[in-house]
């Protein structure tokens, strides 16, 4: 019986072993926009992990931006959707009743501050940009050092 | 004496038995007491032989039996190794987890990389402070001189 139980618990161990290695964003519906839109042509994705990025301390940064998609951009809206629940609502804009533009605080995972940071814009021609960011650092000082970058 | 009367019975009785098990008439308990006599280490020399048949089909009628200790004990020792191996993996190509992908190619130029990720935060920041703007677009004179009009004009 103790060797069942030391076995059991070797498995548990390494089950929890592997845990942390999987990522905090697998959980949220934007991993899909990343998985779809990351390596097509007129898409620039960015990840960054544990870099210091002008100033700001991330722990993880993940970047999308992509070019004349407006399909891409409804996929965007459709799973800013889902992941909204239990969110705080920084800034929304709506445009002609067309989200244009959220700053999300998600939940904490762990010690982890999570944000998401959606734009569309138009000029000069139709440009969307997602961010996804993870921080140790308390969410809301994370987005001043980021609208201070005017 | 009465040890070897017992022995006596006792053999006699398996011979009664051994005869029945050719027969095929024995009951598995009956079977099972002719196992443990035929497995003793005094075995008479005559029962040598019934031993070695018994042995035959003994092999025969053992079923595979399933043990789970095994199982787990290599089951915790596979996933001990994976998660040693996949945690060195994750731990030494750390710095590949940092790239951009521009077009549907992939760089880890860190300088790149970072300028990309520098534009993405300019995107997102750059755009106008809708809330300035509306309160601009309240507070602009012309505009409730205008306004005014409207109601000087109706006066008239």
């Amino acid at each position: 019986m103790r060797s069942i139980k030391k076995y059991l618990f070797l498995a548990l161990l390494g089950i929890v072993g592997i845990s942390p290695a999987l990522q905090a964003q697998q959980d949220l519906q934007i991993s899909k926009v990343f998985d779809l839109y990351g390596n097509k042509k007129g898409a620039v994705m960015v990840e960054l992990t544990d870099e210091m990025l002008d100033g700001y301390d991330f722990s993880l940064f993940k970047s999308i931006t992509i070019h004349n998609n407006p399909q891409a951009a409804d996929f965007i809206r459709k799973c800013l959707l889902k992941d909204q629940p239990g969110a705080k609502k920084v800034k929304q804009v709506v445009a002609n009743g067309i989200l244009t533009s959220v700053y999300l605080q998600l939940p904490r995972k762990g010690d982890l501050y999570r944000l998401i940071l959606f734009n569309e814009s138009f000029s000069p021609a139709q440009r969307i940009t997602l961010i996804y960011i993870e921080s140790k650092n308390d969410s809301d000082e994370v987005l001043k050092l980021i609208l201070k970058k005017k | 004496m009465k040890i070897q009367k017992k022995q006596i019975s006792c053999i006699s009785q398996m011979d009664e038995l051994m005869e029945k098990y050719y027969d095929g008439l024995t009951t598995v308990e009956e079977e099972r007491l002719l196992h443990q006599f035929l497995m003793k280490r005094d075995l008479p020399e005559r029962f040598r032989a019934d031993k070695e048949i018994f042995g035959y089909f003994d092999h025969k009628k053992h079923k595979p039996t399933f043990r789970i200790l095994p199982v787990i004990r290599w089951g915790a020792v596979a996933a001990v190794v994976f998660s040693i191996v996949f945690s060195l993996q994750v731990m030494t190509n750390k710095h590949e987890s940092n790239y951009a992908c521009i077009n549907g190619q992939k760089t880890t130029d860190i300088l790149k990389i970072k300028s990309s990720a520098m534009a993405s935060i300019s995107d997102i920041s750059g755009n106008v402070n809708e809330v300035d703007e509306g309160f601009k677009n309240v507070n602009n004179q012309d505009l409730m001189l205008q306004q005014l009009n409207v109601f000087t004009e109706s006066d008239n």
